[in-house]
């Protein structure tokens, strides 16, 4: 705590703290945090509610406060007596002067706290007013609220087109009533599934689109109706092959010479077998963690300049049976095995996503990654035939699938997210069991990795 | 109304009897404003 408030101080800023118990227990945890900054007691839930901060046993008996608890018990917290209102749950706002607000998280659960670097990235110069909203009235986003909470710790309704439609329920077509001209967005793997999808939604909205596209034949019909579909003509198409290093550097180098404000990593592989790129990485590998990582790097300085930049890490619902481990990264050791690749490298990408916000924090680009659910895509057909033919009459279209990909890149609230796991729209945990969570040394390794194979690239001249 | 201005007027206690309004916390300084579940 008193790294935080030395940080936000560095900032500019200050910390001030609102609990609702009495004002001993609040002198004790002065002492026990060495806080400095303002402190103040609200046993009344004055403050509280006027800042529309949840409250009710319901959020309290959230499948996910065990998984919290125990988080919490082991970086050393332990619950002491019960202080003030134990129904009342927390919040974090940044205000600035003039009552501007820049960042609010409301809880939805005991233990749901917003990750550092979001906050901080809140107290960046420039950092956008977050639109107010009020609670919710309209009776539909109350249903659909309501209903998430039943199907949100389950897979199964959630993951597939019924998960999508009760979801739906709470969307807010304003946030994707924008005009994204003037917007250059560039999309990995657009020539199909949800790469397509998103690239025409945001050609829609007026964005200059750059497809990016292993396939020049694929590539063109996809750019051929997108241009036809939108009647956008600044949609283009670049071959890229993310997987191959040297392709990524130069490609980038030249997508640098333009200003970028969106970079979707979308595309991807699930090999039936270990496939090696010319960079002797395996397939999958090279194309969802270590390609991605230097295109990032290459865009860094052009993301960087952009007033409203966005990455959007596109990873699979699959991570959450893997842990991130980098003791065979490149399927060396082991027997192959595509799907657990494909899971691996989807868990990296959350993981990436976290670190390159944590890199980027303070600036004005803000990174998150996300989930689409089971849609019915090309590479699903394809890759797993069995789930295929199982499950098609209740997966998601692909443009339910790109739906959240579009909302991160377009929604102007949602740039006030950073380092987080989206899911229809919603930041979502990142763990199911706590045996998937990594150990930071490891997730140290992932990012020395990712530099390790890439910084002699970017040392040639381009 | 907008957040801010709901908060501003509140009048809170600090742990050592004083009084501090709100409004206050954000007038030269952005606040990072935390309200916690409990103390502990």
């Amino acid at each position: 705590m008193r790294d935080v408030q030395d940080t936000i101080r560095a900032r500019g800023a200050e910390l001030a703290i609102v609990g609702n118990g009495a004002a001993h227990f609040a002198k004790a945890f002065r002492e026990d945090f060495a806080l400095t900054g303002p402190l103040l007691v609200d046993p009344e839930l004055r403050a509280y509610r006027a800042a529309s901060l949840r409250r009710g046993r319901i959020e309290l008996l959230s499948p996910r406060l065990p998984l919290h608890a125990l988080r919490a018990l082991r970086s050393g917290a332990r619950q002491g007596a019960v202080q003030g209102d134990p129904w009342q749950l927390g919040g974090v706002f940044v205000i600035r002067p003039r009552g501007e607000l820049v960042y609010r998280h409301v809880s939805r659960e005991a233990g749901d706290h917003p990750p550092v670097q979001e906050v901080l990235a809140a107290l960046a110069p420039g950092a956008p007013v977050v639109e107010e909203q009020g609670p919710v009235s309209h009776p539909q986003a109350w249903l659909g609220h309501a209903l998430g909470r039943l199907v949100d710790p389950l897979i199964f309704p959630s993951f597939d087109r019924t998960g999508f439609r009760i979801h739906a329920l709470r969307f807010q077509p304003e946030d994707l009533a924008v005009d994204l001209s003037g917007r250059r967005c560039l999309v990995t793997g657009a020539n199909s599934g949800i790469g397509f999808e998103t690239s025409r939604a945001l050609a829609d909205l007026g964005a200059d689109v750059v497809l990016l596209c292993r396939n020049r034949e694929r590539g063109e019909q996809a750019l051929e109706r997108i241009r036809s579909e939108t009647g956008n003509r600044r949609v283009s198409l670049e071959l890229l092959d993310v997987s191959d290093l040297a392709s990524v550097r130069a490609v980038g180098a030249r997508l640098a010479q333009l200003p970028v404000d969106v970079l979707i990593h979308n595309a991807g592989v699930l090999p039936d077998e270990r496939a090696e790129t010319r960079d002797g990485l395996e397939l999958s590998l090279a194309t969802h963690v270590v390609g991605p990582w230097l295109l990032t790097r290459t865009l860094q300085p052009r993301l960087l300049e952009a007033k409203d930049g966005r990455v959007i890490w596109v990873s699979s619902g699959g991570m959450y049976t893997r842990r991130l481990s980098l003791r065979d990264p490149n399927w060396e050791r082991r027997r192959y095995d595509g799907v657990r690749a494909y899971a691996e490298t989807k868990r990296a990408q959350v993981v990436l996503a976290e670190l390159w916000a944590e890199e980027l924090a303070g600036g004005s680009v803000v990174v998150n990654a996300m989930h689409p659910g089971w849609a019915d895509t090309p590479a699903v057909q394809t890759s797993l035939p069995r789930f295929h033919r199982l499950t098609r009459s209740i997966l998601r279209t692909p443009a339910e699938g790109a739906d959240t990909v579009v909302w991160l890149a377009a929604c102007p609230g949602a740039r006030a997210f950073s380092g987080r796991f989206f899911f229809d729209r919603e930041p979502r945990r990142t763990h199911l069991l706590p045996i998937t969570r990594e150990a930071s040394s490891d997730r140290r390794a992932l990012w020395e990795l990712c530099e390790r194979l890439c910084e002699p690239l970017c040392e040639t001249p381009r | 109304m907008r957040i801010a201005t709901r908060l501003a007027g509140i009048e809170l206690e600090d742990p050592d009897g004083g009084r501090r309004r709100l409004g206050d916390l954000w007038q030269k300084q952005p606040i990072v404003l935390v309200f916690i579940r409990h103390f502990g």
